[in-house]
């Protein structure tokens, strides 16, 4: 054998040309097999529905965001409706959980789960590619009954054929009262008395739409143009310093410590971050603000789709949602859940952030949801202001 | 010779053989695969699509650059930092050198994610850290925090066990009596330091500066938390391709161009610095 020590540098030549012959061996072979695997479209456009079998029974497996929910409205379930339920919170990122399924529902698998509650734009893009199953509406009179009339029609679903709200949300300013009391619209997150103390969130469909409210465009008629030309204004602010950075909940460690003093933010983050600093808090942009929800959704594949229509039709009775409205404090979806809070409940009843009255939303947008080409220019666009 | 000798190294070769097989060489031809394909999620097709490769060089060239250039001075900083440490913890610690190891070891008892996050409040505006850097001139605009610095330094910290652990062990396996030979003969201290103990750690020095300079040239997290827009590394393009775009085949292309990019480093530096250095030729001479 040659001296191991004087081989060293060379034996890493010959290791990697090893690998990289195995590696293109590999290639060849399956390559003449017709390749396999990798990421394939499933992308039938007409969606199947989902099919009743009588009465809810078995098990059912959910996909949500953490600390969406209390966990009494799952058990009380399991023993109304007799099916057990395998609740996981394994949603902490639209785009995330969506790399996640994807090879799976492009096979027409589901990965086991039955529910999923995914944002306005990620339910579209899910239906787009043939991802998911239309409601049996037959299985959901609550949800027919009960679901707030300003919800019913969203532009990618107008008659909510295959997503039925979560929890919604709104969009807006998030300020310290006491180092930026002057901060009412998103225009004033440009004034350079605030340069690199303000925040917007990675989230585009959140901030770019905001941005064009101040530039004075109706995001929800925007045109790519004016996407683009709104990302340039925060691009603008980036290279001018003004914008700090870009964050996701994390605005909330930049607020406590005063690093940021006026952040783009969501208002059922308010809720608690003004419980523990009471000189934060979320306020309307004179602009209005951009409306959202999570939304349940049932994928092609799931197992048990009866039960699944009973646990959607579930949360949309009052009584049981108002539990978890006590719990999450976001918007709740479902109508008369305000009524039962204030009896047990009335602060929370009055607070504007959890029950918006008309009059706080009449500016508000839902939140816009660029589809295809369109959407891949302008996330470019955006990813590449946030990579600079 | 007997079977059994020769069947021997390939017994014990098999199970990391089949490992690297499985989770290394497995994944890279899906991930090349990926590379060269087109069109939209949904509907990606395998068609050889080389310009895959050019428009992600061309498009995030940037990023790259600023990759290699933080992930060198992280690795110079640690360098820095990390040989006088390790000298004085291989020779100068006495009774105290198993306590110094602990100390530098345990950092990564805790998380690499909570350690980065840590660094958000030392690096805070509000920060003493802060403001002595800003009385000292060294924190323009008055934050470090989103700024490149924070970047590299956050960079320079979480890798600098990887850089002290090599140099120690080096440094520590130095027969001292060399040392000894070489002030006989008349050397200096400092002569003696350059022309012996340098040398013979070298083996040391090059293996921490590329345990270091890998993957801080591949690390996204630094840039997330500690770095702004314009920050962030190759690492976050390529998270932001593969998860916010779902561009797979420019994610994996790139991926591609930077294992590439870092090979070519590497033996480039091992062949100019390297192999001399850790063959101990100085040394010898």
């Amino acid at each position: 054998m040659r001296g191991s020590e004087r081989g060293g540098p060379r034996a890493t030549l010959v290791v990697a040309a090893v690998v990289a012959a195995v590696t293109l061996g590999l290639g060849l072979a399956a390559c003449g097999g017709g390749g396999g695997g990798g990421i394939e479209g499933g992308g039938n456009t007409e969606s199947e529905q989902v099919k009743l079998e009588g009465k809810p029974s078995g098990s059912l497996t959910i996909s949500n965001w953490p600390l969406y929910i209390d966990e009494a409205t799952v058990s009380a379930f399991e023993k109304q409706d007799g099916v057990s339920v395998k609740y996981i919170e394994d949603v902490n990122d639209n785009a995330e959980f969506f790399g996640k399924m994807q090879p799976l529902l492009a096979q027409g698998e589901s990965g086991g789960r039955s529910v999923f509650v995914v944002t306005d734009w990620m339910a579209n893009k899910m239906h787009e590619l043939g991802y998911l199953q239309n409601f049996d509406k037959s299985g959901l009179p609550n949800f027919e009954q009960n679901l707030r009339s300003e919800l019913k029609s969203p532009s990618y679903d107008p008659s909510r054929d295959y997503s039925a709200p979560w929890q919604s949300g709104m969009t807006g300013l998030t300020v310290r009262t006491d180092l930026a009391p002057d901060v009412h619209s998103i225009c004033d997150l440009f004034d350079p008395q605030y340069k690199g103390k303000v925040d917007m969130l990675t989230e585009m469909r959140d901030t770019v739409p905001l941005v064009m409210k101040c530039m004075g465009v109706d995001p929800s008629e925007a045109t790519e143009q004016e996407w683009l030309d709104a990302i340039d204004k925060i691009k603008g602010a980036v290279d001018s310093g003004q914008i700090r950075r870009f964050t996701g909940n994390d605005y909330a460690r930049d607020l406590t410590s005063g690093d940021a003093v006026a952040v783009i933010g969501w208002s059922g983050d308010a809720v608690q971050l003004q419980a523990d600093n009471p000189n934060i808090e979320w306020r309307m942009p004179t602009e209005g603000c951009i409306l959202w929800s999570d939304n349940m959704v049932i994928p092609v594949g799931a197992p048990n789709p009866t039960a699944a229509e009973a646990w959607v039709n579930y949360v949309y009775d009052p009584e049981v949602q108002a539990d978890i409205a006590e719990y999450v404090n976001y918007v709740t979806p479902v109508e008369g859940v305000k009524e039962i809070l204030a009896k047990r409940e009335p602060e929370l009843a009055k607070n504007q952030l959890i029950f918006p009255s008309d009059s706080f939303t009449k500016n508000c947008t839902i939140q816009p949801t660029p589809t295809g080409e369109e959407e891949q220019k302008i996330t470019a666009a955006f990813e590449a202001v946030l990579n600079g | 010779m007997r079977l059994g000798r020769r069947t021997v190294p390939y017994a014990l070769l098999a199970p990391g053989a089949v490992w690297l097989v499985l989770f290394f060489v497995i994944p890279l031809y899906y991930m090349g695969k990926l590379s060269l394909e087109s069109g939209t999620i949904g509907a990606l097709e395998f068609s050889w699509q080389w310009s895959n490769y050019g428009d992600a060089l061309s498009l995030y060239d940037t990023q790259f650059v600023r990759s290699f250039v933080y992930a060198g001075l992280a690795t110079l900083f640690a360098l820095l930092l990390a040989y006088p440490l390790a000298y004085a913890i291989a020779f100068k610690a006495g009774r105290w050198r198993n306590l110094l190891l602990f100390a530098v070891v345990a950092p990564f008892f805790t998380t690499y994610l909570i350690r980065t996050l840590a660094w958000e409040t030392i690096l805070s505006d509000q920060s003493p850290v802060v403001s002595v850097l800003d009385f000292l001139g060294l924190a323009p605009g008055g934050h470090v925090l989103a700024t490149g610095g924070a970047v590299i330094a956050g960079l320079t910290y979480n890798f600098l066990p990887f850089m002290v652990l090599p140099i120690y062990a080096s440094l520590e396996r130095i027969d001292e009596r060399l040392i000894e030979a070489a002030k006989d003969l008349y050397a200096s201290s400092r002569q003696a330091f350059w022309r012996v103990t340098l040398p013979l750690s070298a083996p040391g020095v090059v293996a921490g500066t590329l345990l270091t300079f890998i993957p801080a040239s591949g690390d996204y997290v630094n840039a997330q938390f500690l770095g702004s827009a314009g920050n962030q590394m190759i690492g976050n393009v390529v998270q932001s391709l593969f998860l916010k775009q779902s561009n797979y085949p420019s994610a994996a292309a790139l991926s591609f161009v930077l294992m590439a990019v870092i090979l070519i480093v590497v033996l480039v530096y091992i062949r100019f610095a390297g192999s001399e250095a850790l063959m101990g030729e100085e040394a010898a001479r």
